[in-house]
C-alpha cells in the first residue's frame, strides 16, 4: 500500500491516479473524504492527533506499507513584510509540521518492515530564494533539513527518505501567478522550462522503484537548480 | 496486568533486543548516554512490546508524548517503561 497526504487534488491527486494506474493499492489522507473517488482517511496533517488516528487506522488495516508521500501543502506568494501572523502559523505547521508529525506517526509501520520508502516534497524556491515566497521556502526548507536527518535514522531500518522540489507547476497552489512570473522563476532552473505534474509523477516512481535502492536523504530539484 | 508482570515482559524483550549479553536491571536506563541501547535497539524493544501487548488483547503506544519526554518519559528506566506498559493495558 502507498499512502499519499493532498490526494485530493493538485500534485497529490496526480500522483495517487498515477500509482493507481501503475497498479499500486493506494490510500489518500484527505482533509474530507466527501467526493473522494480513491480510498481515503479523513486527516488533517497539521494535527498531532488527527495524523496519530490515520497512523492507528492504517496500523489495522495490517498491510505492507510500501511508501507514504507527504504531498500536502499550502503555499502564499508573499515578501516576508507583507504576511501575516495567521498565514506564517498556517505555512509552518500544514508544511513543515505536518510533515514532521506524518513521518514520526507512520515510521514505525516502516521499522517493523524493515523497508519502505518516505517522499517528502519541497520546492526549488529553497535553492533559488525566490523573492516572494520567504515563509513559503523557509517551511520547505525545514523539511528538507528534516529529511535528509531523518534519512540517516531510517537508513539502519532500510527506510529512505528523500524530497521531490517541484519548480512552478500548475496546481491550485500557483492561483493568481502569471505566466510571466512563471517564466522568471523557471529561467533560472538548469533547463529553463515549465515542467507538468506527470514530470513529478515520473520521479516518484523513479524514487520509488528498487533501482533508487542508494538514494536517500537526497533532495531532487526539478529542472535543476 | 500488574507491574510485575509489565516488569517481565519488558526485561524480557530487553533481553532479547541485547541478546542476553547483559544484565537487566530495575533501574536501567533506556535512553541517554548511559543505557546500554542504541536507538535501533529501542526501536526493536518496542516492536517487541507492541507484539506482546497485542497478544495481551491492547494497543501500546510508544510515540505518545509521555514516551517522548526523557526528563519524565517512560524510557528513564526499565521500571518506567513497565508501569506504563502495565497502565496502557489497564486502559484498554
Amino acid at each position: 500500500m502507498i499512502i499519499v497526504t493532498g490526494a485530493s487534488r493538485g500534485l497529490g491527486q496526480a500522483i495517487a491516479e498515477r500509482l493507481i494506474e501503475k497498479g499500486e493499492d493506494v490510500i489518500g489522507l484527505v482533509r474530507s473524504v466527501s467526493g473522494m473517488i480513491l480510498d481515503a482517511i479523513e486527516c488533517d496533517i497539521s494535527d498531532y492527533s488527527s495524523v496519530k488516528n490515520a497512523s492507528r487506522e492504517v496500523k489495522r488495516m495490517k498491510k505492507p506499507v510500501k511508501a507514504f508521500i507527504n504531498a500536502a501543502g499550502v503555499a502564499s506568494m508573499n515578501m516576508a513584510v507583507t504576511t501575516d501572523e495567521a498565514t506564517v502559523q498556517k505555512l509552518i505547521q500544514t508544511n513543515l509540521v505536518g510533515t514532521i508529525y506524518c513521518c514520526q506517526l507512520f515510521a514505525p509501520i516502516m521499522l517493523r518492515q524493515k523497508h519502505g520508502s518516505f517522499i517528502n516534497f519541497s520546492t526549488i524556491a529553497v535553492p533559488l530564494a525566490l523573492k516572494g515566497e520567504s515563509v513559503y521556502a523557509a517551511s520547505k526548507a525545514g523539511v528538507e533539513s528534516f529529511s535528509r536527518t531523518f534519512a540517516r535514522e531510517m537508513a539502519d531500518f532500510n527506510v529512505r527518505v528523500n524530497c521531490i522540489a517541484p519548480g512552478p507547476i500548475r496546481t491550485d497552489l500557483l492561483r493568481g501567478i502569471t505566466d510571466a512570473q512563471i517564466e522568471k522563476i523557471t529561467s533560472q532552473q538548469v533547463i529553463p522550462k515549465q515542467f507538468q505534474k506527470s514530470d513529478v509523477c515520473d520521479l516518484v516512481e523513479l524514487l520509488l522503484d528498487e533501482k533508487a535502492a542508494s538514494l536517500s536523504g537526497q533532495v531532487l530539484n526539478v529542472g535543476g537548480v | 496486568m500488574n507491574i510485575e508482570k509489565a516488569k517481565e515482559i519488558v526485561i524480557s524483550a530487553i533481553n532479547d533486543a541485547l541478546e542476553g549479553k547483559a544484565e537487566i536491571t530495575e533501574e536501567m536506563q533506556l535512553i541517554g548516554g548511559e543505557s546500554l541501547l542504541d536507538s535501533m535497539k529501542l526501536v526493536e524493544v518496542c516492536l517487541a512490546l507492541e507484539d506482546l501487548a497485542d497478544e495481551h488483547g491492547f494497543e501500546f503506544d510508544w510515540t505518545s508524548e509521555a514516551a517522548m519526554s526523557k526528563s519524565r518519559g517512560m524510557f528513564r528506566s526499565v521500571t518506567a517503561l513497565a508501569e506504563e506498559f502495565a497502565s496502557q493495558s489497564e486502559a484498554k
